[in-house]
């Protein structure tokens, strides 16, 4: 066994409780198993291996879901609700009524995560985190089911997000409070922190409001080497190489890590000086080896003048909300439900 | 973590699944994650020596079983990757946690519960279900005066609807079915339900999916053997065997012989369906060289035919294979004397001791006791297949479906008692089921799994998706299964846990 290689997986052990291990391990064994050298990807596999589950309106603890299909594109989102107190279970969700007229209930857009190659918006893994963001959040949930590389390269992702904000927004059945209106945030883990940075932009750009961006350990990258990538190549979960391989996957062909989607406040980003752009909370895990991007990136949006709240936890590897037994899940989830539910209001 | 005691069967036995693992769609016994770390360790290690190519390749050519048991997963892929101790699927371990099942049911995953929705937003649409629920409900309160006036409001709603699609259409055929639960038929269909059949085979991949995929099960558990004997519930047109038989031609070493028996309803005038169909595929199998033999069972209903009829000798291997026939018999009569008809029919299954059986049932829970419950479910399932249907472009077989759907919508809907043979429950249902009456699962796997893919795209719309469930597969549409495809095994007398 190679000596390096040992040490690594003894040091990710003991930062996270077992089943976490066990957990992320999983999906990294099965990821390398996807991943093919010449850029293509085993879908069939993935899909077999994924673990999906259905939407459900009889509520579970207190949150029920239902799915919705765009017949335009295809593509589903799954919606997220505080099941009501009185409900009526005939089951027929009628979306006519607003979530509230008194009170203000916010709307989460969720872009799962995955390097935009992995899981569905009806991942089991996702399909949980979703329900605990509508339990400890109070709000509901529209997760998108966005279209993944390699098969649809960027802006494809991009699209999708865009398209689904559209439509959040002109759902008088997701309006509350006593303006009637949609109060949207957007948020997402890993590539789905990505997606929410560009849709925002782009909703900045053509006067669609959003209250605020959640970006948990948002995927961003760049062609050059940060200390933090060089530090903690292979340590805890992640490798650089396989970071490069998604990249590859989801950038126009012959593009670098220098692209503005990968590296929006980069050489080739654009300035966000003077636009709308929404408040952001940028969730950072401290054994991220893409932690120093993330950092420079909540820096950038400072230095734009933009509001940034910094969430750094120091010992939280990638993935720590999956599974609520850490501190760090339970920080996160205050730090959220803070975010959308502004004392103003 | 959650913790079950097993206080019926082994006296203090504790079993503990991960709950928080289960919950993210895993099971692994929180004894065992110590152990299953470390193979997982191993399996890196293994994986981080090799090639990229090898492992792409060693991914693909592998056969892959349920997923949510990480730790079978890992070690098959170990002893895969070693090629030194290729151990067959590990079957023992398998029904230690097909039994852990059925005792972790409060997770939501494993919920019985589960409700799917159609959802409506356009005004009409939401009137006109408001209406059909209300109609529903004060059927189930017997208020037929209020139901009947309901039926006639909503048939005036309908004329201003689109009913060519969506909700307009499939609201056409559940109110059509409410009329007739309240005023008795008035128009009925003369197509001989075969002939329907044949046209909702052709315009959706439902029974393809599920032909297919028994089939290739079938095949597997036939390896090695000379004898073959496959049981139908179902004969109709024999749709399901031409692939079967053509691919035991082709099986390395020759293809064995191979026996099929038919179940089907006995035939009208003078001819003899059974026997018009199993003359047509023997001589399929004379042109490719199986030797073959057929028979054909006539019986109206499953709970009439007896083992003996089928004629079944210790020498051969048997498949019996139930395509959406199991749940017909779910109706009979509680009768505390006697066994009832389902677990007569999975008893003498069993006496036969079949290789595999081969179970596909449409993923609803249409077997409700209350009326509103049923109705609902059914209201829901029946949208998702004809949002699916929508996409078909050929007619008659399109509208001819319609109307073989509107059968199966028309008995959950209108009849009771025994007259109500579309008893449709979940495989989480059926698992439980079989689980108790000594069945335990064989997986079906990722190659199974991926030819079902490729059939897929045969066909033009894009919605439907093959999902894995824990060593089942189903077919539905966008993120709803609505067939589920299994395959079983008896087990042993000695092995089994009565409950």
């Amino acid at each position: 066994m190679a000596g390096s290689n040992e040490v690594n997986l003894n040091e990710s052990k003991s930062v996270v409780p077992l089943n976490t291990w066990v957990l992320i391990s999983n999906f990294k064994l099965a990821y390398n198993l996807l991943r093919r050298a010449d850029g293509t990807f085993n879908r069939e596999l993935a899909e077999f291996l994924d673990r999906k589950v259905p939407a459900n309106t009889i509520p579970v603890d207190g949150v029920f879901s239902f799915d919705h299909v765009d017949r335009n594109t295809g593509l589903f989102s799954r919606v997220y609700q505080p099941a009501p107190e009185n409900v009526t279970t005939c089951g027929i969700i009628e979306l006519e009524k607003p979530l509230s007229t008194t009170e203000i209930v916010p709307v989460i857009i969720f872009f799962h995560g995955g390097s935009f190659s992995h899981s569905s918006a009806n991942s089991a893994i996702y399909d949980t985190f979703c329900r605990r963001l509508v339990t400890m959040c109070k709000a509901v949930v529209v997760s998108v089911n966005y279209r993944r590389s390699p098969e649809h390269r960027y802006p494809c992702a991009y699209e999708d997000g865009w398209n689904a904000l559209n439509w959040v927004k002109s759902r008088t059945w997701l309006q509350s409070g006593k303006d009637s209106k949609v109060y949207v945030y957007m948020a997402g883990d890993s590539s789905g922190g990505n997606i929410a940075h560009h849709v925002a932009v782009r909703a900045a750009e053509e006067d669609v409001e959003v209250l605020g961006n959640i970006l948990l350990h948002p995927l961003f990258g760049g062609e050059k080497r940060t200390e933090s990538e060089k530090k903690l190549d292979g340590k805890y979960f992640v490798k650089l190489q396989d970071r490069d391989w998604y990249w590859r996957a989801f950038l126009p062909e012959g593009e670098d890590r220098d692209h503005h989607a990968c590296n929006p406040l980069g050489p080739k980003g654009k300035s966000l000086k003077g636009l709308k752009f929404p408040k952001s909370l940028v969730c950072v895990a401290g054994l991220d080896l893409l932690q120093d991007w993330q950092l420079e990136y909540a820096e950038g949006l400072k230095n734009y003048d933009h509001d940034v709240k910094l969430l750094y936890l120091k010992e939280a590897t990638i993935g720590f909300y999956f599974l609520p037994n850490n501190d760090h899940f339970y920080c996160l989830m205050n730090e959220i439900n803070a975010f959308v539910h502004p004392p103003n209001c | 973590m959650e913790i079950e005691i097993d206080s019926v069967s082994s006296p203090s036995k504790v079993k503990e699944i991960d709950g928080l693992l289960a919950d993210v769609g895993y099971k692994v016994k929180s004894s065992e994650l110590h152990q299953v770390a470390q193979n997982i360790e191993r399996l890196e290690n293994v994986i981080v020596n090799s090639s990229s190519s090898d492992i792409s390749q060693f991914a693909s050519d592998t056969i892959h079983y349920d997923p949510s048991d990480i730790g079978n997963w890992v070690d098959n892929l170990l002893s895969e990757f070693d090629h030194t101790n290729s151990l067959p699927y590990d079957f023992s371990q398998l029904s230690d946690l097909a039994q852990d099942q059925h005792q972790h049911h409060h997770h939501h995953h494993q919920n019985h519960q589960l409700k799917v929705v159609t959802t409506v937003e356009e005004d009409s649409a939401i009137k006109l279900i408001h209406m059909l629920m209300t109609c529903a409900d004060s059927l189930q309160r017997g208020n037929i005066q209020l139901a009947g006036s309901l039926i006639e409001g909503m048939q005036g709603l309908l004329t201003n609807m689109n009913t060519n699609s969506g909700i307009g259409k499939v609201a056409g055929y559940f109110i059509d079915a409410l009329n007739r639960r309240i005023f008795g038929q008035n128009n009925i269909i003369h197509i001989e339900n075969d002939v329907l059949y044949h046209h909702y085979y052709e315009a959706c991949p439902y029974l393809k999916f599920a032909h297919f995929t028994a089939n290739q099960a079938i095949l597997e558990a036939f390896n090695g053997h000379d004898c073959v004997h496959v049981i139908d519930f179902n004969l109709m047109h024999g749709l399901q065997w031409p692939a079967l038989i053509q691919a035991l031609a082709l099986r390395p070493g020759g293809p064995p012989f191979l026996r099929l028996t038919g179940i089907g309803p006995p035939s009208h005038d003078d001819r003899d369906n059974l026997r018009e169909i199993g003359l047509r595929l023997a001589e399929l199998a004379r042109s490719v060289n199986v030797r073959f033999a057929f028979r054909g069972v006539a019986a109206w209903r499953l709970e009439d035919v007896k083992p003996w009829m089928l004629q079944v000798s210790s020498k051969e291997a048997v498949a019996v294979n139930s395509i959406m026939q199991l749940h017909r018999l779910l109706g009979s009569e509680p009768d505390p004397n006697n066994p009832s008809a389902i677990e007569t029919v999975l008893g003498w299954i069993r006496s036969l001791n079949p290789k595999i059986m081969t179970v596909v049932e449409q993923e609803a829970n249409h077997n409700e006791d209350g009326f509103m419950d049923r109705f609902t479910e059914a209201l829901h399932y029946y949208s998702t297949v004809f949002d699916s249907l929508e996409a078909c472009p050929v007619e008659p077989d399109k509208a001819m479906a319609e109307i073989y759907l509107q059968r199966e919508i028309c008995n959950v809907v209108c009849c009771e008692g025994p007259a109500r043979v579309e008893r449709h429950e979940p495989l989480i249902k059926w698992r439980e089921r079989l689980g108790k009456t000594g069945f335990r699962p064989l997986h079906l796997g990722s190659n199974a799994f991926k030819q079902a893919s490729m059939l897929l795209t045969l066909f033009s719309a894009e919605g439907y998706c093959v999902e894995e469930n824990q060593g089942s597969l189903t077919l539905g549409w966008h993120s709803r299964p609505l067939i589920a495809a299994s395959a079983w095994q008896a087990v042993p007398e000695t092995l089994r846990f009565d409950h």
